[in-house]
């Protein structure tokens, strides 16, 4: 995982090189905008996106936070934030995309998650002559480049700038010294943990506490209610929209573990933590007073 | 002798479940710990019951269907039973008791269709025969029906946690506790009483159908009640532990290299070996890559492949 942020990086700086050196600075529209993408495709615009279909939630929320966000024309079922995103027309998945509902909004941009499930929609949308940006999207280090190559694509060059300023500089962060350990629970049967290849393994280091499962390279993985005894966490971090305990907090295997059998949970709003986005320096604020306002506990 | 090396088996398997663990347990603490009354013991015996379940629904099945390929997945029992406990978690329905009831509808319903596709000659209650390879061909057909709502449901849900199921129908022990052993209790002596109470009959049915009837069997009534018997045992299998393929197709075989073909010693000797087989995988998934997890049904197979491979190599050549 660590070499796929290096890889990101380094193609981010590529498409900093290509797009500097081809375009120069402040193109006007009629030369045209050219980018590299994480996919290593180049992307021709004759003039800034007008009507885009951006298919990942993170992908909406940077679009609106540079300004753009009355460029779409299209986002997916997923897409809640912020407010005015709902009023996009939606178009369904974004993994894989349905490729004649995003064609039927009329783009001149599609924002596409990069995953081996999109690369085929990838090559259609092109085929149909429809221009596609491809991105990762996986770590908060991916958050400030896709800021700057959204950007170029829009001509919002200057909003996007400084936010992906914000976004590197929250990235860089050194991490608060961890007073609590947390476990995040995705799945309860069988028992999916968050592992260091993940957004919210970091997200939780900025926040002061340690992923018991910072071991784990990859982002997720199962484990047995067992080794989650073994690793004793603090908390239980579970990605909820309800303020009601999980389910499988009441079952009696579960209770083995400390913080369930304490009630220790952090209810974690999905659609503030489930995915990188702008807003990740109120997440770890969040994340943060509820540790504290519930490390007291016994 | 062989029963004794079994049983030996058996407890060592067991045994070794209760003290192998990513977590460690120290010796002194060992009898009082949670980790092990709470978590690895329930687990272990889940493992066997269920094992022994899916060991003795294949051999039930075999015979009744006189095809050494039959198991429950093949019969569309697996298929019915997944798709009756995706359709209890989509719905909400709660609690551990819920959920194999749901399953068990969905089996039966897998049941009663590939029982009515298998049935030829006659119309309803007239009664007509009962085709092994028609019934093998419905079973196959329902089961794929089965999977493809169930796929359907589980990829149009509009929480992501229904996705997760899909998880969990892949199958493993991960919710194993005392309540989750209690349901198998209640589920399965009933029907694990029923087939072995055929065993006799079951003898006779391998003789053939008319054979069998003249030697005395109500072969029909058989029928209907080791069918029935075998959809409850994968029904509560199913509802605990998931959808675990191959236990039930390879043991009954490996029961009969070794015991021979008479019922009365293949159906305590495929409880015995199947719940061996699913407890030792288990053990293996909890360990091996610890502090990960493997599915369960993964090294099922990973286990029971060669093990079947080496038996069948020596049952062809001698």
């Amino acid at each position: 995982m660590r070499r796929w942020a290096h890889r990101t990086h380094l193609a981010g700086l590529l498409a900093c090189i290509a797009t500097a050196c081809g375009t120069g600075h402040r193109a006007p529209p009629s030369g045209g905008i050219t980018v590299t993408d994480d996919a290593g495709r180049t992307i021709t615009l004759a003039r800034p996106a007008r009507r885009i279909v951006s298919l990942l939630p993170s992908f909406t929320e940077l679009l609106f936070a540079m300004g753009a966000g009355d460029r779409l024309v299209g986002r997916t079922a997923w897409c809640d934030y912020p407010p005015a995103a709902l009023s996009v027309s939606n178009v369904g998945d974004g993994m894989p995309p349905n490729i004649e509902a995003v064609a039927a909004r009329g783009p001149d941009l599609v924002v596409l998650y990069r995953s081996a499930q999109n690369a085929p929609a990838a090559a259609q949308l092109e085929r149909l002559g429809i221009p596609v940006v491809v991105l990762d999207l996986n770590q908060l280090t991916d958050l400030g480049h896709a800021a700057r190559i959204l950007g170029r694509l829009t001509d919002r060059k200057q909003s996007a700038d400084s936010l992906a300023r914000v976004m590197d500089s929250a990235a860089a962060q050194p991490p608060a010294p961890s007073t609590h350990s947390l476990v995040f629970i995705v799945w309860d049967n069988p028992p999916i943990i968050i592992g260091a290849g993940s957004y919210l393994d970091r997200l939780a280091a900025l926040a002061g506490a340690r992923n018991v499962f910072h071991d784990i390279g990859s982002p997720s993985a199962q484990v047995s209610i067992e080794t989650i005894a073994a690793r004793d966490p603090d908390f239980v971090a579970v990605l909820s929209d309800s303020a009601t305990l999980p389910s499988f907090a009441a079952r009696p295997e579960w209770r083995v573990v400390r913080a369930v059998r304490h009630g220790r949970f952090l209810l974690l709003p999905g659609r503030l933590f489930g995915r990188p986005s702008p807003r990740v320096a109120r997440a770890v604020r969040e994340l943060r007073n509820r540790l504290n306002g519930e490390g007291g506990a016994p | 002798m062989k029963y004794v090396a079994l049983l030996s088996v058996a407890l060592a398997t067991v045994a070794a479940g209760l003290l192998l663990g990513p977590a460690s347990v120290p010796a002194g603490e060992f009898l009082r710990s949670p980790i092990v009354w709470q978590l690895r013991l329930p687990r272990v015996v889940l493992a066997y019951l269920v094992g022994g379940a899916l060991g003795v629904t294949g051999v039930a099945l075999q015979a009744l269907v006189r095809n050494p390929l039959a198991d429950p997945f093949l019969l569309g029992l697996s298929g019915g039973a997944g798709l009756g406990a995706v359709v209890a978690i989509a719905l909400h329905l709660p609690g551990p008791w819920a959920l194999p009831l749901a399953a068990f509808a969905g089996a039966v319903g897998a049941m009663v269709l590939v029982y009515r596709l298998g049935l030829i000659g006659g119309t309803g209650g007239a009664g007509g025969e009962l085709d092994p390879r028609i019934l093998l061909l419905g079973g196959v057909a329902v089961g794929a029906f089965a999977a493809a709502i169930t796929t359907a449901l589980v990829s149009l849900a509009e929480a992501a946690e229904l996705r997760n199921a899909f998880l969990w129908l892949w199958g493993g022990f991960s919710a194993a506790s005392w309540t989750t052993v209690l349901v198998m209790l209640v589920y399965a002596p009933l029907p694990l009483a029923v087939i072995a109470a055929a065993a006799r009959p079951l003898d006779l049915l391998a003789l053939g159908e008319e054979p069998a009837q003249y030697l005395g069997a109500d072969v029909r009534r058989l029928k209907q009640l080791v069918y029935l018997a075998a959809s409850l045992l994968t029904a509560a299998a199913v509802a605990l532990s998931g959808v675990i393929g191959f236990v039930g197709l390879i043991v009954p075989h490996v029961c009969r290299m070794v015991w021979g073909r008479l019922h009365r010693t293949l159906i305590p000797t495929s409880f015995l070996t199947g719940g061996i087989l699913l407890a030792a995988a288990d053990t293996l998934a909890r360990t091996a890559v610890a502090p990960r997890e493997l599915p369960v049904g993964i090294v099922t197979a990973l286990i029971g492949v060669p093990l079947f491979a080496f038996l069948l190599r020596r049952w062809t050549v001698s």
